[in-house]
Parts: structure tokens; sequence; C-alpha cells
């Protein structure tokens, strides 16, 4: 029978369950690493296509960290071509959200929507101290 | 199943951009981001590019641009004689102050040889709000406000106080910070002008009292107490490629403060520089390295100097070739090497080293997009320490910025607005008192508090303080992030500020169903005109979409946000264009009636369908809505649920939303807060669980306990009696 009190099914991720500092640190890595072993082997050609993205993803942020300017457009566009590609990832490999306040320990199944708004917003935050951070430190010029 | 309506969204979204777009009226003619040829800023016949005629009415002929900051004279001619009737002058030759854009107002303004404003002309500006929102040609009938003013008044936007000597322009409302910054821009460019010709002349200022202290400094005690002070201006901040190498990075100072001009030049040099000095003439020192010269290439003998002056409060000093002396060497311990050195002479009056000044590097800074070169300045503020003064530093008060301004002046509205957030939240946090008050048939309780704040809403923070927060301020956000991320721009419009701390938390705490369901002065004027329409009988023409379409067109509000999202990146001006979506200009900001109809007509619509549909334009167009439901999916706090709501569909039949679906979850992205559910929640006549219970309690003639917080009577437990 469905619950009604969670929007879909809840979930519950393989590190839940150990102490508080193993739990924050386990969720770190969750938010920064959309890949999971069996994720994995399910989607092999989007992980093929997506090697190759994060490689020349990598590739620009060297080369701005060597001084080479990045266009805002470029900019805008390289997160925009990867928050897509990490959504369908991790429709795959880490299929849920948090459910509640971030300090608690609810999840839930992911729908689309619920993994477009929650890469979405984890990339924007990141997106915007990576930016900050760069442009504080000159390596980026607009 | 979802990204094909998802798809049909963005495409309804693309045509209703369309046909938005296709409606705007003349917009062509408009000077919003007007193409102006290149050579306007360096070409010396600047009237061959712009209507000068138009801005000194009578003149029939222009000189070439002369002076710095540059100007041309218009003369008359009668008879074979040309007389000189005014001047003409670009303003963004001689300030860069930036509009709400962050782009200046390109002005050309007309004076005539007294001082007075002849004419005024936007020949380029990049403001949103002007472009659609407000009517262009209020913004010229702002500007003509100066016509016939004199240009050493002191004109400031509002109204002139009792007693002080001040012209009072009326502002345009809903651009406060555009008219700030164009207000600024007239004043000093003409200002600087009218000094440059010699129609205002300097007030002279208490000159300096140096205070008997004469010890020889090491330069990093010059610098360290700030006799010595930097300017370092990197090719980065001229849209130039970054290097290692600064552009110019220049080290000065006062050389007329004894201590200082001992320590730099010498006890000999210092003497001899004071002999050359007559009274009231200063001397500051520059030393200076990085990738290009401080003096400028373009110097040539008997030229100014036109890369570096000295600012205080408005008036701006200049260096001639005669007002250039060779740097021989700097004496002080530690002195740093350097590629380039000057000696400059102020000789002006009006200049005085016991106040604060100014050191300016002038520069052009390129485009990367267009390749333009717009000037820019640099400055670094120097004051001669205390210690120099007789009786230490003379008082000095600055005029407060202009957002400090406006919130002085709104101060009483600020604080009532503040209130209202605070006075929000706090009814919100305490919902459960009152929804456990209300009934199904009796939801006052509630009603009473959001009705009131819906009220507020509409009336004093809509149309009263023009509150209405809208997407254009997200993408707004996106590029200052980009960009240049000002402070003041956010400040210069309390309420907006206010506003959105606001939505921000309660946002992250509850969703965005309190911003939405109870503060938008919109959503509450939409959802007002619903409850009315339902009120005076027109109860039975009401209705909601069917389940299955409400759940197909949802998708379009978010479609549009993306579409305004994409768009900005490539163009600000035309996502600004398309927010015209959001009818909150027209309704709040600008008025229904002083609008293009096709504006009108859409705000009509809109509002007219809110007698038939609960909040239309909420739940399936608006961009703020879903920019904000976006982040409602991981708000702190939803709502509450039993597991019996899976199959009783009382709340969901009672939602107005239509954000509880057939197994009774709510979609914490579409939901307004409107409490409905959470009053029946506590309902024990209405919630079936909580009746049955009570029936069945009622029929043992067990208590009827209260109800817990998982929404059913808190369960008897026997005690065990306790022992005697
Ligand atoms: S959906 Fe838009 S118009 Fe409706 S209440 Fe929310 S922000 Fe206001
Ligand atoms: S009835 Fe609907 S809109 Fe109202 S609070 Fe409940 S879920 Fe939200």
């Amino acid at each position: 029978m469905i619950d009604p009190r969670s929007m879909t099914e809840p979930v519950t991720p393989p590190y839940v369950g150990g102490g508080a500092l193993a739990h924050i640190g386990a969720e770190i890595w969750d938010h920064l690493w959309p890949w999971s072993r069996s994720g994995f082997q399910r989607q092999r050609a989007i992980q093929a296509a997506g090697l190759a993205l994060a490689l020349a993803a990598t590739l620009v942020w060297v080369l701005a960290a060597l001084g080479n300017n990045l266009t805002p457009g470029a900019i805008i566009g390289w997160w925009f071509g990867w928050s897509v590609f990490e959504v369908v990832v991790r429709l795959g490999s880490k299929p849920y959200v948090k459910e509640g306040p971030w300090w608690g320990q609810r999840y839930r199944k992911a729908s689309v929507m619920d993994m477009i708004c929650y890469v979405g917003f984890k990339n924007l935050l990141i997106g915007a101290t990576l930016f900050i951070g760069l442009k504080s430190l000159g390596l980026l010029v607009i | 199943m979802k990204s094909l309506s998802a798809l049909r969204g963005a495409a309804m979204a693309a045509l209703f951009a369309v046909t938005s777009l296709l409606s705007l009226p003349a917009a062509a003619e408009s000077a919003y981001e007007a193409p102006l040829p290149a050579e306007i800023n360096s070409d010396p016949d600047l009237c061959k590019h712009v209507p000068c005629a138009e801005v000194v009415p009578g003149a029939d002929s222009f000189s070439p641009r002369k002076g710095k900051p540059a100007y041309v004279e218009a003369y008359r001619s009668e008879g074979g004689q040309k007389t000189l009737v005014g001047y003409a002058f670009l303003s963004t030759d001689i300030v860069d102050i930036p509009a709400y854009s962050g782009k200046p107002v390109i002005t050309l303004i007309g004076m005539d040889t007294k001082g007075i404003i002849t004419g005024t002309k936007i020949l380029r500006h990049s403001e949103p709000i002007l472009l659609l929102g407000i009517p262009e040609s209020v913004l010229t009938k702002f500007i003509k406000q100066y016509l016939g003013k004199y240009v050493g008044d002191k004109i400031e936007i509002g109204k002139a106080r009792e007693g002080e000597a001040m012209i009072g322009l009326d502002a345009i409302t809903g651009a406060t910070v555009t008219v700030i910054a164009q207000n600024q821009v007239i004043m000093r460019s003409g200002v600087a002008i009218a000094r440059q010709v010699g129609i205002l002349k300097v007030e002279p200022k208490p000159q300096i009292k140096f205070a008997a202290v004469n010890d020889t400094l090491s330069w990093a005690q010059l610098v360290d107490e700030g006799s010595v002070r930097r300017l370092t201006v990197q090719p980065e901040q001229l849209g130039m490629p970054r290097a290692a190498e600064p552009y110019v990075d220049m080290q000065y100072g006062y050389l007329n403060t004894p201590s200082v001009g001992r320590s730099i030049l010498g006890d000999n040099g210092y003497q001899s520089l004071m002999t050359q000095l007559k009274p009231g003439e200063h001397a500051i020192f520059i030393i200076s390295n990085g990738s290009d010269s401080f003096k400028g290439s373009g110097f040539v003998r008997g030229g100014i100097f036109d890369r570096v002056q000295v600012g205080q409060d408005m008036d701006a000093y200049t260096f001639r070739d005669l007002d250039y002396l060779n740097l021989w060497g700097v004496k002080a311990a530690g002195a740093p090497a350097y590629k380039e050195s000057a000696i400059f002479i102020i000789r002006d009056p009006g200049f005085s080293a016991a106040y604060p000044w100014n050191l300016v590097f002038l520069a052009n800074k390129r485009d990367r997009e267009t390749g333009h070169r717009d000037f820019v300045s640099f400055s670094d503020e120097y004051w001669v320490p205390a210690r120099y003064i007789e009786g230490g530093r003379p008082k000095v008060v600055k005029p407060d910025a202009p957002w400090l301004k406006v919130w002085k002046a709104r101060a009483v509205e600020i604080g009532l607005f503040v209130a209202l957030l605070v006075a929000v939240a706090t009814v919100y946090a305490n919902r459960d008192a009152l929804t456990r008050r209300s009934t199904r048939k009796n939801k006052w309780p509630v009603n009473a508090f959001k009705y009131t704040f819906w009220i507020i809403s509409i009336g004093f923070v809509g149309f009263g303080m023009l509150a209405q927060p809208s997407i254009t301020q997200v993408l707004t956000w996106f590029h200052s992030l980009l960009f240049k991320w000002q402070w003041e721009l956010f400040l210069t419009d309390p309420f907006i500020f206010l506003f959105w701390i606001f939505i921000i938390l309660t946002t992250f705490v509850w969703g965005r169903g309190l911003f939405c369901g109870w503060m938008c002065p919109f959503g509450s004027l939409s959802e007002l005109i619903y409850k009315v329409a339902g009120a005076i009988g027109l109860k039975r023409f009401q209705f909601a979409l069917p389940m299955k379409w409400h759940n197909r067109l949802k998708w379009i509000k978010y479609a549009v946000f993306f579409g305004l999202l994409a768009v900005s990146v490539f163009s600000m001006g035309l996502a600004e264009m398309l927010a015209e979506v959001e009818p909150f200009k027209t309704t709040f900001l600008v008025g229904m009636f002083n609008r293009a109809w096709p504006y009108t007509l859409f705000v009509a619509v809109l509002l007219g369908l809110s007698i038939f549909i609960e909040r239309p334009f909420c739940k399936y167009l608006c961009p703020l809505g879903a920019s904000l439901a976006m982040p409602s999916t991981f708000r702190w706090f939803g709502l509450k649920r039993k597991q019996e709501c899976n199959t009783c569909k009382a709340c969901a039949v009672g939602c107005g939303s239509l954000a509880i679906d057939e197994h009774g979850r709510i979609d914490h992205r579409e939901c307004m807060h409107c409490l409905d559910c959470m009053v029946l929640y506590t309902d024990e006549h209405a919630c079936p669980p909580l009746a049955q219970e009570r029936k069945r309690r009622t029929k043992a003639g067990l208590p009827l306990t209260p109800i817990g917080k998982d929404g059913y009577y808190i369960p008897i437990k026997p005690v065990p009696a306790a022992k005697a």
C-alpha cells in the first residue's frame, strides 16, 4: 500500500545506519559522486559518453586554472550539459533524494522532476562556489 | 509520458514567447540597446554621430571634441559671425556611473554659456524596466525636468525638504535605481564641463595647516601610516587578457606634508620644490610599474595628461605639461624600484589637502562581446594622516550612498514591511494552533489571517510599495553572479531586497507555498478574485481542470522558467522582454491602463480566468513560481498526512491547488499552503478515521483524548492502579 506521508516510496541508501560522522561523509560523497557500482553496470553506453564528458569538463577546468579565460556562455553551457548528464546517471545509479530537513535521514525514490530539482540546485551551489572561487583568485575573468 | 508533456509544455511556452514578442509595440524605435557607431567614443567630430543640435537649440555648427573631459562648443552663425551659444557633451566621456542594468545610460547633454541645461537626449540604455515596463516616454519626460535648471544647483530625486537648498525632481515609480543613477550622470557631467569652461567657479576650501611634525620616515613607515598609497589596475579590469604584470601599479603621496616631502625628496629637494610652489599650490608624486604608462602614450608636449587626475568631491583636477615636474629619485629608505615617475602640481584653490581626495586613473575598457571601448575610472582615496594636521583631520560628512538614502527616506514603510513579513512567518509557524481551532465548516481562524495578509499584500505591498517579486530578479542575480556583484544594486530597492530574504528563508523551511499562497501580490489578487466571485454567487461556474490535464499543463511553468533562463544567457534584454509573461509589471508597476493594449488584455484575461479557475497563472505559467517550486522539493517541514489519506479523498477533493494526488500524497511543489487539508487533519467530524474513532469511543463511553501530532486521538493506555 502506498504511504501518503511520502511523495514517493521511502528508500534506504546503502550508507544509512552508520555513525553520524560516517553518515555526513557518505552524504557529501553522495552529492559529489553521481555514480554507483550497480548503476554503472546497467548504463554502460551512458557511462562511456559520461567518461568522455567528464574528461572534457576536467580539461576545461584545468585550462581555466592555467589562466585561459572562459567565456560565461561556455561555463553555463558546460554546467548545463553536465547537469543533464548527471540527472540521467543518478536516475540509474542513485535514484533517491532526501525528504525533509537536511539533517534528517529520510530518503525517498526520486522521480525525474525530483532529480532535476536536486541536481539543478546542488550544481547551482557547487557552480556558484567554484565560480566565485575562481573569480576571486583571478583565474576567471569576465 | 512526463517527458512528452514537458515537451508539449516547452512548445507552448515557445509559442507564447513568440506571440508576446510579436505584440511588442514599436520596440525598434527605442533607445534600448540602440546600436551606436563605434567612433562615437573617439571621433573628434562627435556631432557627426549624435544629434548635438537637438540639445543646444539654435546652434548650427560645432567644434571638434576638446578638453578633458571632452565636450564640444556649439555656435550659431549670424551674418558670417559665429557666436558661442553653448556646449554639448556625452555623459560617457565624463562619468562611468552604471544604471540598473550595470551598463551606463548614454546621454547627450546640452548646456548654454550660463550653465543652464538646454537639452538632454538618451542615445542608448540597457534598462530592462524601461524597455517595456515603463514606456520610454516616461524617461524622456523625466530628463526633460532638467531643462532650464542650473548645473550649479543641488538637484536630487524626491521632494525638496523645507529649509534645504535643493531642487527635487519627480522620480519614475518603479525605476528608482535608474533615475538616481541618471541624476548623478547629468549633474556630474554638467558640473565637470561647467567648471572646465569657467562657468562654475570653484569655492576655495580652507587649506591645510600642518602640525609641527618633522621626522624622516622610511618607505615602509610612509606606507604604514597611509602617507604613501597604492592604486593598481589589472589588465583584466580593462577587458584584456590576464597577465602576471599589472597594467599600472602606482604608488603615490602628497608632497607638501613636510615629513613626507623630506622623506621622499630629501631636505634640499623638498626645499626647492616648496620654493617653486606658490601659496595654495600642491604637489603629489607618483611612481609606477606595470605594463603600461600612467602618463599615456598619446601625451605630447602641450597636451594634457589624460590618464591620471585628482578628484575631490565633485571636482576633478587634471594636469597639463606645465603642471609636471621630474621626480629625480626617491630618497626614502627601502623605496621600491619603478619604471616611471612624476610630480604633478595642483594649482586650483578649490583643492584642499585637509580633506580626502582621490587619485583617479582613467582608461578604456574593451567590451569582450562587442569590442566597444567604454570609459572607466579607478580611484583610490588619500587623506593626509591626522598627526600632520593641526587639530587633527576636520570632520567630513560624506553624503549617504544612494541606496542608504532610499532606506532612510522610507524607514517607516520598511519597518512596517519587516513587521508584516515577521508576522506572516510567525502566524504560519503557529499554524497548528489555527488549524485545530478551525473545522471544515468554519475555517475563519486560518482564513482571517490569510485574507488579511492577502489584502495587505495586494494593497500595501503590491500597489503601494510596488514590491512584486519577479523572475527578472532571479535572472539579474544569475547575471550579477557572472559579471559584477553589486550589493548597491539590490539594496536600492529595500522592499524587494527584504522580500527575497523572506522568500529564500521560508522556501527552505516550508516550501514556496507561504510566499505564493499568502504573500505574492499577484497570486493573492488572483485567488481573492476567485474567492469573491465564489462568494457572490458565481460558484456554480467555477471549476478546476481534470487532474489528468492539470498534471500535463503544470509543466508549462517550468518550461517557461528554463526558457527564460536559457535566453538570458544569450541576451538579458530578450529575456527581460519575454519575462512579460509575468503580468506583474502591468498590474502593479505601471498600471493596467498605462500600457499598450496587448499587455492590458493579457492581464485582463488572466484575472478574468481567475473568476472561474483558482490561480490559473500560478498553476500553469508563472516562471517565478516554478523557480521557487523546484527548491520546495527539499523544504524542511512539509504538511502532514495519515495512512488513511491513501483511500480517503476528502482532502484531495478540497485542494484548490490540485496538489494532492490519487494516493493522497501532497506535491509540495504545487501546494499553496491554504491549510484546508490541515484543518481536516484534526477535524474530528470531517476526517473519516477521526470521526470513526470518535463515534466508537462515544459509544463505548470512552473519553475523547486530545488529537496528537500524528493526527489521531492519543491512545488510551490503561495505567496500572497506583499502589496505595
Ligand atoms: S505562482 Fe507566481 S504569481 Fe502565483 S503566487 Fe507564486 S509567484 Fe505569485
Ligand atoms: S489543501 Fe492542497 S494547497 Fe491546501 S495546504 Fe493542502 S495540499 Fe496544500
